[in-house]
C-alpha cells in the first residue's frame, strides 16, 4: 500500500514538473524545481540504497521528459544519498524512530531548515552540473538561491496543505 | 576474496551512488555528444505521447494570437513579393524569367509541417521536440522553421518525434547575414532573454546599422538563403577586438511555438549545395 502511495506520488509530480513546473520561470534566474519533495518525504527509516534508486529513478524520468538526459538524475541521486545525514543534523528525534518528516512531525522550524538544506543541495548540483564550469560564478550562485527559493516556497505550501488532511 | 565481499557489503551504498552517477554521467555525455540515442529523450514513444496529448490540450491557447501574426505577416510578404516583382520587371524585359525565378524558390526542397509538443527557453541548451520523425521522412540536421522566421535544427529522430536543437542553444550555430549588405557571421545564444541573440564573427569593416534585417545565408545546405531570422538592435566590439558583436531581436518567438516547417534539401540538393560551395571556396582562393 505504501508503495502504491509513493508511485502515485511519483506519477503526479513527475507529470506536474513537466508539463507544468518546467515552463514556469520568475524572472531569469527561478525555477521551481519541486520533484525533490518525493525524496523529502520518504520516511526517515527507508534505507538508504532504496532512497537512492528511487531518487535516481524520478530523476531520469524528468530527464527523459525534459530532454536533459542524467542531468536530473545526477542531481537528485546526490540529494538523496545525502538525505539521511541532513536529517539526522537537523531533526531533534531519535534517530531510530521511524516517521515522515514534515511540518507536522518535525515542526515549522525544523521542517524548512531540513528542506532548506535538501534543497539547496540538490538545486546546487543541478545547477553547477548544467553549466559544468565556474566560469560564471556569480550566475551560477544567483541561479542556485533562485531556484532554491522557488522551490522553497512551493514545498512549503504543499506541506502545508496537506498537513490539513 | 572474503574480505572483499565483506567491504562491497559494507560500502555498498557508497557502491550504488557511485554506479548511479556514473550512469547519469554517461547519459549526460553521450547526449551532448550528438552520439546520443533517442531512447532517453522525450522523443521516445512513452514521452511522445505524453506530449503529444499534453500539446493537444494547450496548444488552442495561443491559437488567436498566432493566426494574427501569421495573416499580419502573410498580407506583408504578399505586398512586398509584388513589389519585388514590379521592380524586378522595370529591369528584366523577360517576365517568363520572373515567373520561373518565383516557381524555383523552394524547388529541390521537402517541406514538412510538423507540430510543437514540447519546448523550452529557460534552460541554457533548449531543444524543441517535434511530432514528426524518421517515419515521415524527417532527417537529422535538416532546418527548421516557422512562420515568422528560423527555429532551428533537427538533432535526434525517433520514430514518431524528433528533437530539434533550438536556436537558443548555447551549442546552436546558425550562418547568417545581413540582409541589405550581404556581411555574414554567426547567430548564437548564451541565455539570458529568449528575444534576443548575438550574431558573432561580424567583420569589424562591415556595413551594419540599427534595424537591419539578418537572414540565413545560405552557405550551409541546412537552411536556404533567405530566411529570416531577427533585426539588429544593438551591436558592440567583441571582446579581442577583432569582429562585431550584433545583438539581434529574432522575430521567432520561442515561448509561444505550435506549428514548425521542416526543410529538407534531400540529398541531390545537398550534393549541388556542396559542390557549388566547394567551387566558390576554390575560385576564391
Amino acid at each position: 500500500m505504501q508503495h502504491l502511495t509513493k508511485i502515485r506520488q511519483f506519477v503526479l509530480l513527475a507529470l506536474l514538473q513537466a508539463l507544468v513546473l518546467n515552463h514556469v520561470r520568475l524572472g531569469q534566474f527561478a525555477a521551481p524545481i519541486l520533484y525533490i519533495y518525493f525524496v523529502m518525504k520518504f520516511s526517515s527509516g527507508t534505507d538508504t540504497k532504496a532512497l537512492t534508486l528511487w531518487a535516481f529513478a524520478i530523476g531520469l524520468c524528468i530527464d527523459i521528459l525534459s530532454n536533459t538526459p542524467g542531468l536530473n538524475a545526477a542531481s537528485c541521486t546526490f540529494a538523496a544519498f545525502c538525505r539521511p545525514g541532513i536529517l539526522r543534523l537537523f531533526s531533534a528525534r531519535d534517530p531510530r524512530d521511524d516517521f515522515e518528516p514534515g511540518i507536522r512531525v518535525m515542526g515549522f522550524a525544523q521542517f524548512f531548515r531540513y528542506a532548506l538544506a535538501l534543497t539547496l543541495l540538490h538545486c546546487a548540483a543541478l545547477n553547477l552540473i548544467d553549466a559544468f564550469s565556474f566560469a560564471n560564478p556569480g550566475t551560477l550562485a544567483l541561479k542556485t538561491l533562485g531556484d532554491t527559493t522557488t522551490t522553497l516556497v512551493c514545498v512549503l505550501c504543499i506541506d502545508s496543505v496537506r498537513r490539513g488532511k | 576474496m572474503r574480505n572483499l565481499v565483506n567491504f562491497l557489503a559494507k560500502h555498498s551504498r557508497w557502491l550504488l551512488f557511485a554506479l548511479l552517477e556514473a550512469v547519469s554521467f554517461a547519459l549526460l555525455f553521450r547526449f551532448n555528444n550528438y552520439q546520443g540515442s533517442v531512447a532517453f529523450t522525450s522523443a521516445n514513444r512513452a514521452g511522445g505521447f505524453i506530449y503529444d496529448v499534453a500539446g493537444q490540450v494547450t496548444r488552442y491557447f495561443g491559437l488567436a494570437e498566432a493566426n494574427r501574426n501569421l495573416t499580419a505577416r502573410n498580407v506583408q510578404l504578399e505586398i512586398e513579393a509584388e513589389r519585388l516583382a514590379e521592380a524586378l520587371g522595370r529591369y528584366v524585359r523577360d517576365t517568363a524569367e520572373i515567373a520561373a525565378l518565383r516557381r524555383t524558390a523552394l524547388q529541390g526542397y521537402t517541406i514538412r509541417e510538423a507540430r510543437v509538443v514540447n519546448n523550452s527557453v529557460t534552460r541554457s541548451c533548449n531543444f524543441i521536440t517535434i511530432d514528426k520523425g524518421r517515419d515521415d521522412g524527417i532527417r537529422p540536421e535538416t532546418g527548421v522553421i516557422c512562420g515568422n522566421g528560423a527555429v532551428g535544427i533537427v538533432y535526434l529522430t525517433g520514430a514518431r518525434h524528433s528533437i530539434v536543437l533550438s536556436a537558443l542553444n548555447a551549442q546552436s550555430n546558425i550562418s547568417c547575414k545581413i540582409k541589405r549588405t550581404g556581411y555574414f557571421g554567426v547567430l548564437r545564444w548564451s541565455g539570458g532573454s529568449p528575444q534576443y541573440a548575438r550574431v558573432e564573427d561580424m567583420p569589424r569593416h562591415s556595413e551594419v546599422s540599427l534595424g537591419d534585417t539578418v537572414v540565413t545565408s545560405g552557405y550551409s545546405a541546412v537552411f536556404p538563403e533567405g530566411i529570416p531570422v531577427g533585426t539588429v538592435d544593438d551591436m558592440e566590439d567583441s571582446r579581442d577586438g577583432l569582429s562585431r558583436l550584433l545583438k539581434v531581436k529574432l522575430f521567432t518567438d520561442f515561448a509561444r511555438l505550435n506549428d514548425v516547417c521542416v526543410i529538407d534539401p534531400g540529398p541531390a540538393l545537398e550534393e549541388q549545395i556542396l559542390l557549388r560551395d566547394s567551387a566558390e571556396a576554390a575560385r576564391t582562393k
